[in-house]
């Protein structure tokens, strides 16, 4: 970024307080390479006050649907992204990618200057040594006339840049940039726009009584999970006029765990499946073609009969009829008059508006292995990772005499260009996103760039106003600049939109509509008797996420694994072939193979495998780096009519090997054993038309009925002390009730709604973030095997079981026990996140020697790390098994395990200890925020206002399933819902007390199917 | 010593099978003791050749934790929610085997039991070691080892205390209480023979040091009458602490929710089971060192065969405690409770827990032959066998409880580290390498109390002959029943 004088940044300019390191943190150490000349607030900038965070409103562009957030920045650093709940398209909820934007911003392996290359290897150089060779490079091309053959591969956005992108390149004489997205799905996109004249229209749960999802993700990474899980998770909580999910689709997958039928069709059979349901097939076809009973189809009728409007389904499908079974998908919403109902396509979303097909993008990749391509651009995109091996990317870029990156990240693309340009980090930069329609997002810089990289929108500038003929159009200093003199309402109206979520307008430049249709290059099956899903990661997507710790730590939501790839295989067909948990099995389809261990899960069919995306990368970072393997080696070349790349269900071939390594899981058992932790009742039940049969609750033999009503009760600590420790003393100090602190007369607690739970898993990555959770799975992590050799298997620790995740997402099944001997699609998920329960009578407490845990007066259970001399008994003696031991040195930057190598650092939360060796800790329900607002409260002397704050993992939750606050007080909706009818406690027979209140899952039984149900 | 065995000084004794057991037929007279006794502190290279391996072991012990510290508990093999591991099974393990030592001496003493003569001491030093050294573990499981003291109530003027209600704290105050007494009652013990050293000590440096720890003992009816009542007393007092210790021991299992080891029995449990592996470990000690030393004449088979009969029934009490648990997790109807004992025998670890139900309840139920009560050699083996059981005893109440418990979610796995092994060697190493100096230092068994059993030569000289274990005199020159052959 350049900063010239007399462009009034003044808010930039306070921003260059990198310096803050060293001295002001307690981090020992290390400096970036621009600290030198910084010095933090030797003039403190107006509005600003050490150790007070101040919040920047900007948009997540971690993924194509800018959602709002806000950025808290404290002494110049953002240090956590929330939700913007003003956002029309977030309210407020985040998702754990975008959380995981720190992490992207703050990463050590990023470029810290420009790379040019010499030889085999990219060298640093300078940003004038860079243009000057880039420039040069442009003048050959254009006077060679070759300048239509350049290609631009864009990431793509919404917003203005992807315009002002093309206005560049048109002025250079080149063709508009590729907007590529391996993840968009293309096909129902396509399908969209033929069936309803939208790409994509908005998801109305909430009017609708059925949902059919024929494999679409919409929980996870099919559209845009955020805004669909926010609906979603409403509509659910409508209770008894909540809709029924049917999933259809050969594996289960997040939106396929939380639905309450899965419809196990074969692979490639969702078109047979849909003439039924449109009435142009036969239920027999489409039962026979699918592999399922056809009573299921039958029934699967009648439901789409009865829902009438309220009908919704959805078309995830991938393959080479994935556009015409989009179409006749929306074909039965259109029969059921649902358009205009669930399916609202008045707030269609733009976000996918320019984006480019996989087939464009293939084009291009032909034209490079043709020769014809003097010049190529990549920026964002990692295609050299996200293509299928037989797309020959590698050796056809190889051919461009001349490729420039913008990577901010040394990917596999970056690798192999001849000049990287590294591009800021999104909250280094300033744009603009398309959030709902007719609204635009700003997005603002939150910190001056962390190393010496520059905006591309920038680097255009630069670029062209070098050129004497572009000089005068760009008369602009840098892209801000530009912006605002674009802006309607010019600077004043800029600054005030700069405060909002969003403001009504459109991008400045418009991003030119691109249809998506091309010639279907058809994929062909390999040898062999299994299907082969390839599906998205939902924590790392298509790789982009894999070298951000958070998100490689952060367990899947379905398999919870992490830091690994897996293969997934039902049980019955692991026990057909002899294959183990861990085992290492190899799928071979007609495009490659890649071997993986083994995971036995029942939410795949017996004919089918699956694998995620994400991992195998073979640059991209030391978090990144050999982890996994790319399942995109297993999928063709081919794509559908438009243009999308084909990454379902191919026919391929598995071996087993004898090998086998340990899944990098945090599952224990995946049964309850009927213990109660995730309970659930029905529908029927809640409508009190049935007795529930569940046994809810834990009656003690001999004792009476122990029904929930221990009113969220803490007795006061026995150890309370007043007046310095005398215990002669009647003085309770602040357990007392009439202590001015008033902490006493609150009761700190928590309702989690599993009838909301999506299993998301957001809530964990809001965790880290707030509360400096080390990551530990990191490959130089692990412990020594011998005095000489260390564990450096990926997840090593996490394979020992020593996870630091104050919360987490426990996934429990019920029903289909016998599934090893025969497949049954018919079990049950519950979702239940598990953290620190606060028990106001707690086992914890008595058992530590030294008071390092012990009860604050508002019911918190309290640890104070600097008093623990790390006994763990505290750990033995919790049932909920939620206490977490520093094993080793995470937060020392001498020790190897270090968790936040610079300048990672940078992102800790100053208001959160960070832990050393030793010591425990645990979910301390985020007990900086409550002293904060406290605090607050009282320096404007005031009450605390109902609802006026939340912990992390509620603010990020986008099914709003975590709600916080005082029980004591009735105006906080907490103490509302802590009495609800379906809440209980986990494990009440052992009168902890806890102070998290849990709230049953509902169940909605198919209706007049019995036979499969 | 006082009131113990009083020696039938005239005539034929009686058939007082209880004292005719442990009587020292082959010893003649004083000196002989004096003689035998005191030989045993000679250095020799063999001696050499053990602390040398004692040490050694111990220095990688030494090496480990200071690794340990650097790295962090890492290191370790635990695997939450295993949080106890290695560290505390062998702490438990050393307790135990401190029991013994003071259940001999004081116990026994009380009950006037006088098979304990010959090996009292030897235990009682036995139990000073073996506390120092389970001491220890507590200190290298700690996460911060540094802030150890802690846990100990000192004033301080942030009036912070430890908190009395944790049963960690009870431990502090039993093991450190435990360890005074019994050093303080092993050194009241050996006053008498220290002075006989110091008498017969020629090297000036060394005499005056003996003379220092022999309190200037001088033999007169004064100081004896005084000693036997202090032995006495200590005696008295020490035994309530061979049951508090453990019983504290046990709390930090049983005051705990997890499943396995919230029970009320584990007190009582945990008391025999220490007695059993501490009679074990007496064993796995005064068997070579009676072969080693050439005390067969001291420590006789019918020594061995009293010891037994102690083994085995504890080892029954031991067992009917492990088939007590499993009835109680029946009778509790508790879901949690139930499970962890099915996993207990069947479930990822039934292997410890045979090996725990072989070693301390069927292999023990050999000593009901008298045969093999009196075989040394099966005894060693079987001490083994027993130490082996008694570890993995606390193996099974440890980490399968942890593994398995209330929240199937976080049921997980153990497997000890390198490192954990290194302390295991490493506390062997610290133990006998005390052991070891002691021997050569001070005589293992109690001269004084010795003398008491062995009849003066002046009175017994017409007799020649040895005592049957009827107690039936045999003619002088005869192979006693009491001595290996």
């Amino acid at each position: 970024m350049t900063t010239e004088a007399g462009t009034g940044v003044k808010r930039r300019e306070f921003l260059k307080i990198l310096g803050a390191t060293g001295a002001t943190t307690a981090v020992v150490g290390c400096s970036s390479e621009k600290v030198g000349k910084l010095i933090p607030y030797v003039t403190s900038p107006d509005n600003t006050v050490p150790g007070v965070s101040q919040y920047y409103a900007t948009s997540c562009r971690e993924c194509s649907a800018g959602c709002g957030v806000l950025a808290e920045v404290r002494d110049g650093r953002p240090i956590k992204l929330d939700g913007n709940p003003e956002h029309p398209l977030n309210r407020g909820a985040i998702c754990a990618t975008g959380l995981a934007g720190i992490q992207g911003l703050y990463n050590p392996d990023r470029y810290r200057s420009p790379m040019v290359r010499e030889g085999n290897a990219l060298k640093p150089t300078t940003w004038d040594k860079a243009y000057e060779l880039l420039a040069q490079k442009l003048g050959e091309v254009k006077s060679k006339g070759q300048a239509g053959s350049v290609v631009f591969v864009n990431q793509h956005e919404t917003g203005t840049f992807p315009g002002f992108l093309d206005q560049w390149l048109s002025a250079q004489g080149m063709p508009a940039h590729l907007s590529v997205d391996s993840t968009a799905p293309i096909a129902t996109i396509a399908a969209n726009q033929k069936a309803y004249g939208a790409a994509w229209p908005a998801l109305n749960f909430s009017a609708a009584k059925l949902v059919i999802s024929f494999g679409a993700d919409f929980l996870d990474g099919w559209g845009h999970s955020v805004p669909q899980q926010l609906d979603w998770a409403d509509a659910r909580a409508k209770l008894d006029t909540a809709p029924r999910l049917v999933y259809i689709g050969a594996r289960r997958s997040l939106t396929g765990l939380n639905a309450d039928q899965w419809i196990a069709a074969k692979a490639g059979s969702e078109m047979a499946i849909c003439s039924a349901l449109a009435g142009t097939g036969s239920a027999a076809a489409a039962a026979e073609a699918a592999d399922v009973p056809v009573v299921t189809i039958e029934a699967l009728i009648k439901a789409v009969a009865d829902a009438g409007n309220g009908i919704m389904a959805l078309c995830g499908v991938s393959g080479n009829d994935a556009v015409e079974c989009g179409v006749m998908v929306a074909e039965i919403n259109k029969k059921g008059g649902a358009v205009g109902t669930t399916i609202n396509t008045a707030r269609a979303h733009g976000a996918y508006t320019g984006l480019a097909s996989y087939a464009d993008l293939a084009t291009a990749v032909k034209n490079m292995e043709a020769g014809t391509v003097p010049l190529a651009f990549v920026r964002g995109a990692n295609p050299a990772h996200t293509m299928p091996k037989a797309a020959g990317f590698a050796a056809a870029f190889a051919k461009v005499p001349f490729k420039v990156s913008f990577s901010s990240m040394p990917d596999e693309t970056a690798q192999l260009a001849d000049l990287v340009l590294p591009d800021n980090h999104w909250l280094e930069s300033w744009g603009d996103a398309v959030g709902e329609h007719g609204q635009i997002s700003l997005q603002q810089p939150t910190l001056d760039p962390v190393f010496d990289t520059r905006a591309t929108a920038d680097v255009l500038i630069d670029l062209a106003r070098k050129d004497q003929a572009l000089a005068a159009r760009y008369n602009v200093a840098n892209f801000r600049s530009w912006y605002i003199s674009q802006f309607p309402g010019g600077a004043s109206a800029f600054a005030t939109a700069l405060t909002k979520a969003s403001v009504a307008g459109a991008p400045l430049v418009a991003t030119s509509p691109r249809p998506l249709a091309a010639t279907a290059a058809p994929v062909t099956d390999g040898a062999g008797e299994f299907f082969v899903q390839v599906y998205p990661s939902p924590t790392l997507g298509d790789g982009a996420g894999a070298n951000k710790p958070w998100l490689q730590e952060l367990p899947d939501p379905v398999t919870k694994i992490a830091w690994q790839s897996w293969i997934e295989v039902h049980p019955s067909t692991a026990k057909k072939l002899g294959i183990k948990e861990g085992s290492h099995l190899t799928i071979e389809t007609a495009a490659g193979k890649v071997t993986a261990p083994a995971y036995i899960y029942m939410g795949v069919r017996t004919d089918t495998v699956a694998i995620a995306l994400g991992q195998g990368h073979s640059a991209y970072g030391r978090f990144a780096q050999n982890i996994g393997v790319n399942a995109y080696d297993l999928v063709s070349h081919g794509w559908d009519s438009a243009g999308g790349l084909a990454i379902g269900s191919v026919k391929g071939k598995v071996t087993v090997s004898a090998d086998s390594s340990p899944l990098v899981t945090t599952e224990g058992s995946a049964r309850q054993h009927g213990r109660g932790i995730a309970q659930a009742m029905t529908l029927a039940a809640l409508l009190g038309q049935e007795t529930e049969d569940e046994a809810g609750h834990h009656n003690i033999p001999g004792l009476p009925s122990q029904d929930f009503r221990t009113g969220l009760k803490a007795p006061v600590a026995a150890d309370a002390q007043g007046e310095y420790a005398n215990p002669l003393s009647k003085d309770k100090g602040m357990y007392d009730a009439g202590h001015s602190s008033k902490m006493e007369s609150r009761r700190w607690a928590m309702t989690i709604d599993l009838a909301r739970c999506t299993g998301c898993s957001a809530c964990v990555t809001a965790c880290y973030s707030e509360n400096n959770i080390p990551t530990v799975g990191a490959p130089y992590q692990g412990r020594a095997l011998s005095p000489m050799t260390w564990d450096e298997r990926p997840g090593a620790n996490i394979i020992k079981g020593r996870e630091m995740a104050w919360i987490r997402i426990e996934r429990y099944y019920e029903g289909n026990e016998n599934t090893e001997n025969e497949f049954s699609p018919d079990f049950e998920t519950r979702f239940v996140a598990m953290m620190c329960q606060h028990c106001g009578n707690a086992p914890c407490e008595p058992v530590c020697p030294v008071y390092a845990t012990y009860h604050s007066p508002d019911g918190l259970n309290v640890q104070v790390y600097n008093r623990c001399v790390g006994t763990r008994y505290c750990s033995n003696n919790c049932p909920y098994k939620v206490r977490y031991f520093n094993w080793f040195g995470y937060g020392e930057p001498e020790r190897r395990q270090y968790a936040w190598p610079e300048p990672m650092h940078w992102g800790l939360n100053p208001d959160v200890t960070v832990r050393g060796k030793g010591v425990m800790e645990k979910c301390s329900f985020c007990v900086q925020r409550i002293r904060e607002a406290e605090h607050r409260a009282r320096a404007e002397d005031r009450e605390l206002k109902p609802d006026e704050f939340t912990v992390a993992c509620a603010q990020a939750c986008a099914s709003r399933a975590i709600i916080f606050g005082d029980a004591a007080d009735e105006n906080w909706t907490v103490s509302k819902l802590a009495y609800d009818r379906r809440a209980y406690h986990v494990f009440e027979e052992l009168n902890a007390y806890t102070a998290v209140v849990y709230l049953k899952k509902v169940n909605y039984p198919a209706p007049a199917a019995p036979a499969t149900a | 010593m006082a009131s113990v065995v009083h020696p039938v000084r005239e005539g034929i004794r009686g058939p007082n099978i209880a004292s005719a057991d442990v009587q020292l037929p082959a010893v003649r007279d004083y000196e002989q003791v004096d003689r035998d006794i005191i030989g045993t502190l000679g250095f020799t290279k063999k001696w050499f050749l053990g602390l040398s391996v004692a040490v050694l072991a111990m220095l990688i012990g030494v090496s480990a934790w200071i690794y340990q510290i650097y790295w962090g508990l890492g290191q370790a093999g635990y695997e939450p929610p295993v949080m106890w591991g290695n560290y505390i099974i062998t702490f438990v393990f050393w307790v135990g085997i401190g029991h013994a030592g003071t259940l001999i001496s004081a116990i026994l003493y009380l009950f006037r039991a006088g098979f304990r003569t010959s090996i009292y001491r030897a235990a009682e030093a036995m139990t000073v070691f073996a506390v120092m050294t389970a001491g220890l573990f507590p200190i290298i499981h700690i996460g911060r080892p540094w802030k150890f003291f802690w846990l100990i109530p000192y004033p301080n003027w942030r009036l912070l205390w430890p908190n009395f209600k944790s049963p960690l704290v009870w431990d502090v105050f039993a093991i450190s209480t435990y360890l005074t007494i019994s050093t303080t009652f092993l050194f009241i013990g050996l006053i008498p023979d220290i002075a006989v050293l110091r008498d017969k000590e020629t090297n000036p440096m060394r005499k005056r040091i003996l003379s220092i720890l022999s309190l200037g003992w001088r033999n007169s009816d004064r100081e004896w009458r005084h000693f036997a009542k202090a032995y006495l007393f200590l005696a008295a007092f020490s035994t309530p602490l061979v049951l508090s210790v453990h019983s504290v021991v046990s709390f930090d299992f049983a005051m705990a929710l997890t499943p396995g080891w919230h029970a009320s029995i584990f007190p009582p449990y945990f008391v025999a089971g220490a007695i059993f592996s501490g009679f074990a470990m007496v064993w796995t000690i005064a068997i070579p060192m009676r072969k080693w030393f050439k005390l067969e004449h001291y420590i006789t088979l019918n020594h061995l065969d009293a010891t037994a009969k102690v083994v085995l029934f504890t080892s029954l009490v031991v067992g009917s405690a492990y088939m007590i648990e499993f009835f109680i997790a029946w009778y509790s109807s508790v879901r949690a409770e139930q499970e962890f004992f099915w996993n207990r025998v069947f479930g990822q670890w039934w292997w410890a827990a045979w090996i725990m139900l072989l070693c301390n309840m069927a292999l023990p139920m050999s000593l009901w032959s008298q045969k093999l009560r009196r075989n040394p050699t099966w005894l060693f083996v079987l001490s083994l066998f027993i130490n082996l059981g008694m570890w993995f005893e606390r193996f099974v109440i440890v980490v399968p409880s942890l593994s398995h418990e209330f929240e199937p979610w976080q049921w997980g796995g153990y497997m000890v580290s390198w490192v954990d092994m290194a302390f295991l060697v490493g506390s062997f190493g610290w133990f006998f390498m005390w052991f070891l100096l002691f021997v050569k230092q001070l005589p293992v068994m109690a001269i004084a109390e010795l003398k008491e059993i062995v009849a003066p030569r002046v009175k017994y000289a017409h007799h020649d002959q040895g005592i049957d274990t009827a107690g039936h005199h045999l003619p002088y020159g005869t192979a006693t029943p009491g001595e290996d052959d």
